[in-house]
């Protein structure tokens, strides 16, 4: 006689565990946002919204990230906080999952001068800021750390991997990891969901499905598109963002992981 | 029989005749109760409104602002949240916005006697309404008149920054020629653009909030530099809260509040003022610059000149940076604050 979990049971109770989880971040994060952070106090108060997914008006309480910039100031929390943005945010928290790798290695972000360095990266990592227009100063850093044989990792949007490889001695061995945006999602095999206001999103991980990265963001489906909240971030407050001006689409569980994934109408 | 009721503007309605009573007591547009809502909702220490009424008549009003702490890093709990009735709190009668204008008012004729019985249920009203963990309750600024009628055993009385006042006007061009030459010289806002109307639909409120509590913060700065007096045990006892960028869309749009921006040739904003203009008096409510502009002293003729061209018997302009105000002419109108505290609330009667 067989006994024991099965192996769908499993899924099922750690799916159901994740869901509770997740669900509760973003609800404390909601609480908070409403008592603390001017923006949403305002913009929720004076809506009509006080409770988590209680939505107002056509967008159910979700704001555009075009709004956020504007009212950057006003999501620090009362007790102050920075109010500037981070494009690198999560990045590295996903990067074994977007492009497994042994060893001690390199992450090379392509993003324009001035963003900040990636700061949570996998022990033994380390990571540098590249600008692929110009002859970036860290490129010999890149080719030294190719010629020692040791893994490359680089992210951005295809124009600018391309760019990069070719300017890189020993090039066609860094590991591209494409940037994607969320109404441009594909279908890889490599790719890291993408917002330049929100940060790293998700993965698309080996079942083919985008995957978020659960623990940092929440996201709903609202009238207006997929609002994403980051769970973990205390200032600037991202709560409800529409990303990419509100891409339609939907939230559902990956059936080998258990873990959320987002589905497009683009993607 | 006095009666009062206490309205919480975020969650109550409109308390019945409060336009007409608004009118009667010529009240500054401040009072308005979706005003006093959107200011609720968005402060540390929430404004409720109590009336009071004799018979059916409301006689006089408080904007009463339930206080917790002045360290809270959060807005108060919505309305719903269920009481803690122990939780200390405090109630501080006063318009934090306008802290030069009494936020306890009466009708004009309405004798002494009858505002202390006011006063009396209105402590009696709080009372009931915090329970158990109310402290006192502080009157903030109230004109100097009031003093008798709130003061009294177990009350502390005491005077405090007085608010600036012009009074007689008469024209702007002599209230002009009587300035000394070296503020007469900074008169006008050089390159910049200048607009001046009331209900003014054209302005982004979080632009206009942004500069104005970024400049009180550093009035605030300079003020607590200086030891200013609100200081009281090493404590920074403010209570209040940042400008909200809706408050001031609401604000601005009112046919009785006159804006003046000030922006630059790319448009970006220098500086804006907020004149409140009413029959019994002018009032310069708001005024933000950013660091260095010097545009105050043209900021303060404008409002003169508004105040003088439409026969307003005076203006007032706030309570700091009373000797430059003294040099454009300004003098002052004493004010007091009264503490009381819990067991002499609405109990014992004040002093007659």
């Amino acid at each position: 006689m067989k006994t024991g979990i099965g192996r769908d049971s499993l899924r099922g109770m750690v799916k159901t565990g994740v869901d509770a989880l997740w669900r509760t971040a973003y609800r404390r994060v909601v609480r908070s946002a409403f008592a603390t952070v001017p923006f949403y106090r305002e913009r929720w108060a004076l809506g009509g919204r006080t409770e988590p997914r209680l939505g107002s008006g056509s967008a159910e309480g979700a704001v555009s990230t075009e709004d956020l910039v504007r009212a950057a100031v006003d999501l620090a929390p009362l007790a102050g906080g920075p109010t500037g943005f981070d494009p690198v945010r999560g990045l590295g928290g996903l990067l074994p999952l977007a492009r497994p790798t042994a060893g001690d290695g390199l992450l090379v972000a392509l993003e324009h001068p001035g963003a900040r360095p990636v700061w949570d990266l996998p022990r033994g990592w380390r990571g540098c800021l590249v600008d692929a227009e110009v002859d970036d100063p860290a490129l010999p850093e890149v080719g030294a750390a190719l010629g020692a044989g040791r893994p490359v990792v680089a992210v951005g949007p295809d124009k600018a991997l391309d760019g990069f490889t070719d300017r890189v001695p020993g090039g066609d061995r860094v590991h591209r990891v494409p940037r994607r945006t969320l109404d441009r999602l594909d279908s890889g095999p490599y790719g890291v969901l993408h917002d330049p206001v929100l940060g790293y999103l998700g993965v698309l991980r080996d079942c083919g499905l985008w995957h978020l990265d659960w623990t940092r963001v929440y996201a709903r489906r609202t009238r207006a598109g997929l609002a994403f909240t980051l769970l973990r971030q205390r200032s600037p407050r991202l709560v409800d963002a529409l990303v990419g001006g509100g891409v339609p689409g939907r939230v559902e569980w990956c059936p080998r992981h258990a873990t959320p994934v987002v589905r497009t109408v683009a993607g | 029989m006095t009666t009062v009721e206490v309205h919480d503007p975020r969650s109550d309605p409109e308390p019945t005749g409060w336009r007409r009573f608004q009118k009667k007591a010529r009240l500054l547009p401040v009072w308005d109760y979706r005003l006093l809502g959107i200011e609720a909702w968005v402060a540390r220490n929430p404004p409720v409104l109590a009336v009071a009424r004799q018979g059916e008549e409301a006689v006089g009003a408080f904007v009463a602002m339930v206080c917790r702490t002045v360290r809270e890093r959060a807005y108060a709990p919505p309305p719903d949240t269920p009481r803690r009735g122990l939780a200390p709190r405090w109630v501080e009668v006063y318009l934090p916005a306008l802290s030069g204008h009494s936020a306890c008012v009466f009708l004009p004729g309405v004798d002494d006697d009858r505002k202390r019985a006011a006063v009396l249920a209105f402590e009696r009203a709080v009372v009931d309404r915090l329970g158990p963990g109310l402290l006192g309750v502080v009157y903030r600024a109230v004109d100097h008149d009031l003093g008798p009628v709130l003061s009294g055993r177990g009350r502390v009385t005491r005077e405090i920054d007085p608010v600036a006042v012009l009074s007689d006007v008469g024209s702007a061009e002599a209230w002009e020629r009587g300035l000394p030459d070296t503020l007469r010289e900074r008169l006008g806002a050089g390159s910049l653009r200048v607009e001046s109307a009331a209900a003014r639909a054209d302005l982004d409120g979080r632009e206009l909030a942004t500069l104005l509590n970024d400049h009180r913060a550093r009035q605030d700065a300079r003020a607590w530099r200086e030891g200013q007096r609100s200081r009281v045990g090493g404590l920074h006892l403010d209570t209040r809260s940042r400008i909200a960028p809706s408050y001031l869309d609401a604000l601005v749009r009112r046919p009785d509040v006159v804006t003046t921006t000030y922006r630059t040739a790319e448009g970006d904003l220098a500086a804006f003022s907020v004149l409140l203009d009413h029959e019994e008096g002018a009032a310069l409510q708001h005024f933000a610059a950013r660091p260095g502009s010097g545009l105050w002293v043209d900021a303060c003729a404008r409002a003169v000149r508004h105040t003088a061209d439409r026969g307003r018997p005076l203006l007032t302009a706030g309570r700091t940076l009373l000797d430059r105000k003294a040099a454009l002419g300004f003098g002052t109108r004493p004010l007091v604050s009264v503490a009381v505290p819990r067991p002499f609330l609405g109990r014992r009667g004040p002093s007659r």
